[in-house]
């Protein structure tokens, strides 16, 4: 006879561990969700406000500039570091002083986002390191105001950002070209593929699963971005380097209304979640008619 | 193996839920009042984390003289400040003793009831001549007071000795012709004249040139009688592009401390309060050798008084604190003579009390003389929180790229008028 006991009592083993979850990340939703839909300052109790918080979101232009500040950070954060970690990777794969090689690109993300933004703050400005350098040399744009103007101030963000985060994106691709089989690659190099032809053909389709996971975390990672641009620019001048998870902070924290930056991160969770849902869908999708 | 029942699987699952809805409760109700408690030692929080030490001897200092201590429990940013206070208010922790803003940040304390009243302490240190009559206003809500002062500051021009001297400026300038000629002397040996910021303080200028031009239009402004949009208001934001535009300032975007770009002679002249000799002797400027200061001349000479930026910040305590009798009796002695005294002198900086004996004689004089000023409150406090908040933007981008400042009036004006709308 089967004994059912251990089945039984399973589940109240996992009560402890549901109930943090819950109590940490369910209920906070939860609360967040309601306070998205009342006007609430923190101190007076919550009041019913239905969508107009999520009205004004949408009729706000300094909103509008955040969304479109986030969606080039996610166009930039998709590409830049993605592409470099690639090349990096692919590059050193196989060569002898590899690890080495890739030992530049994978330390700045030892570095925290805030030191990131510390740094490449002095850089930037004005009489900064790159304007001093520009001058030494002789160059142009010396004097340029590098995170004084939108959009170039977010781009130069993403650069540094890049800067930090395609060393990691260069370890999982190696991580990827490791788990090739080399058999068919022999097999392809006799054939006399080589250089370009040799990853368009045969490394790129096997890397297929590792790139999605890499687009998958930049995507994800750069429609929350905050650390950077809050220590580098505060999201100024004016609001020209605001993200949606920045205006999300100066509504609850700034102007102290909850309700409205609930709102905010509401929306925000659930393009993320959205975008999250159906990249992978599509990715995961195409590989099954593949497979 | 024991079998679990389903009673005590129901028993654990009631407790897991129970925990989960008290962790969700709340704590008591904002401004219940509990019994009181007296302790032998205060904690005082604050947004205030570079003056540990002049409030940690503070504390030492109230110990010896009323047998009640005060442990300052400090936060850097005041961001995650504000949102811990707002948020203590839901928890049965209630802050003993907090630094506060004036204007509409402790309005909302107030509105809430979650503040303690001091209406009897105000009369008797009003009386005593230990705190100015006219600092009143600022703490009075319904004609009752909340919280005690924690400091007066009195926005000043400081400027590098050494600079001026290389300069050949032997005389603090006294009107506005003699300031810009100044700034053209420091520009001629190739310092840049004037500090500023594309950051929080970005509206020191904005401030400045119209308290010194109209100050009528300034408190209108503030009150919501007079709108940004105003003629008066649009050319003192051109006064302002013009000095831009003339180079009189320092890069707005510059990471480098202000102190710092005075110390280096970088800067030749920072507009600031008074709290700023303190950052400046952290950095063993000396006060009277190294730099000095002088009050900011109008930029309308015809005015009768001279106008000068004036701010004052609350220490505040719960409505329901637990310990409320202690509280009054560290306050009541923090209003005091000796307890400003050394105050003032822990931080090398100004007291409210006119009796406090500031050791910088140029501190001590100004104290003196500020009856003599029309003074202005400050813009940050002056302003309500979103329409501030709208102007800082304007004014960080206005001060890194200066143009045709309509536009952005324009933007600052609809949210006021979206504020006032409310009030009414």
């Amino acid at each position: 006879m089967k004994d059912r006991t251990g089945a039984r009592a399973a589940p109240l083993f996992g009560l402890p561990a549901v109930a943090v979850v819950a109590l940490l990340l369910y209920l906070p939703f939860l609360w967040t969700t309601y306070i998205s839909f009342t006007s609430y300052d923190g101190l007076a109790s919550p009041v019913w406000s239905g969508l107009a918080n999520y009205k004004a979101m949408f009729s706000d232009p300094d909103l509008i500039g955040a969304l479109v500040n986030t969606l080039l950070w996610v166009v930039g954060m998709i590409t830049l570091p993605v592409a470099l970690g690639l090349l990096v990777a692919v590059l050193t794969y196989g060569h002898k002083w590899g690890t080495w090689l890739r030992l530049p690109f994978l330390l700045p993300y030892a570095i925290s986002g805030v030191a990131v933004g510390v740094i490449w703050g002095f850089v930037l400005q004005p009489d900064g390191a790159l304007g001093q350098a520009l001058g030494f040399f002789g160059l142009p744009g010396a004097h340029t105001g590098w995170l004084q103007a939108g959009p170039g101030n977010t781009i130069m963000m993403i650069i540094a950002t890049t800067w930090q985060s395609a060393g990691v994106n260069a370890l999982l691709f190696v991580v990827g070209l490791q788990s090739i089989p080399t058999e068919p690659l022999e097999a392809a190099r006799l054939d006399g593929a080589d250089g370009f032809k040799l990853f368009r053909h045969h490394l790129w389709p096997q890397l297929r699963a590792i790139t999605t996971v890499v687009i998958g975390l930049s995507l994800v990672g750069s429609l929350k971005t905050f650390d950077v641009v809050w220590v580098m620019t505060q999201g100024g001048p004016g609001t020209s380097s605001e993200t949606l998870a920045l205006s999300m902070y100066k509504e609850t924290f700034v102007l102290n209304d909850y309700g409205q930056g609930a709102a905010i991160a509401l929306f925000l969770s659930l393009v993320t979640f959205a975008a999250s849902i159906l990249y992978l869908r599509y990715q995961l999708g195409d590989a099954r008619e593949q497979g | 193996m024991q079998r679990i029942s389903k009673g005590k699987a129901f028993t654990a699952l009631a407790v897991v839920g129970a925990v989960a809805l008290s962790a969700c409760g709340g704590g008591a109700k904002p401004g219940k009042a509990t019994a009181d408690k007296p302790v032998d030692s205060l904690k005082f929080y604050n947004d205030k984390g570079g003056w540990k030490d002049a409030f940690t001897q503070v504390g030492a200092a109230s110990k010896k003289a009323i047998g009640v201590g005060m442990e300052p429990v400090g936060y850097s940013d005041s961001n995650t400040y504000t949102a811990f206070i707002r948020s203590s208010f839901r928890t049965k922790e209630k802050a003993d003793l907090f630094t506060w803003h004036t204007g509409k940040e402790l309005q909302d304390l107030v509105d809430q009831k979650l503040v303690a009243e001091t209406t009897d302490q105000w009369t008797k240190a009003v009386a005593d001549g230990n705190v100015p009559e006219q600092l009143k206003q600022y703490f009075s809500y319904d004609n009752k007071q909340y919280c005690v002062p924690l400091n007066a500051g009195y926005w000043v021009m400081y400027y590098n000795k050494a600079v001026f001297k290389k300069a050949g400026i032997i005389a603090a300038p006294k009107t506005w012709a003699e300031l810009t000629q100044a700034a053209d002397k420091v520009k001629a040996i190739g310092v840049k004249p004037f500090y500023q910021t594309n950051i929080l303080f970005s509206f020191v200028w904005f401030e400045t040139l119209l308290a010194g031009k109209d100050p009528d239009l300034y408190d209108a402004l503030a009150t919501g009688k007079a709108k940004y949009t105003d003629q008066g208001v649009v050319d003192v934001m051109n006064e302002w592009k013009k000095l831009i535009d003339a180079g009189d300032f320092s890069d707005p975007g510059s990471k480098t401390e202000p102190q710092a770009q005075l110390k280096n002679g970088d800067v030749a002249m920072i507009n600031f309060g008074t709290w700023f000799s303190g950052n400046l002797n952290t950095l063993k400027m000396k006060a009277g050798t190294d730099y000095d200061f002088f009050v900011i001349p109008n930029l309308n000479p015809s005015l009768p008084k001279t106008s000068m930026i004036f701010e004052t910040g609350p220490v505040c305590s719960a409505a329901a604190s637990d310990h409320a009798s202690t509280v009054k009796k560290w306050t009541d002695w923090w209003l005091t003579p000796q307890a400003q005294t050394d105050w003032a002198n822990s931080r090398g900086d100004l007291s409210f009390n006119p009796k406090a004996e500031v050791k910088d004689p140029g501190l001590a004089q100004l104290n003196k003389d500020v009856n003599g000023y029309r003074l202005i409150n400050r813009w940050f406090e002056a302003t309500p929180v979103p329409v501030a908040n709208k102007a800082l933007e304007v004014f960080g981008a206005f001060v890194t790229k200066p143009g045709d400042p309509m536009p952005g009036l324009q933007k600052i004006q609809a949210e006021a008028d979206a504020y006032w709308a409310k009030q009414k």
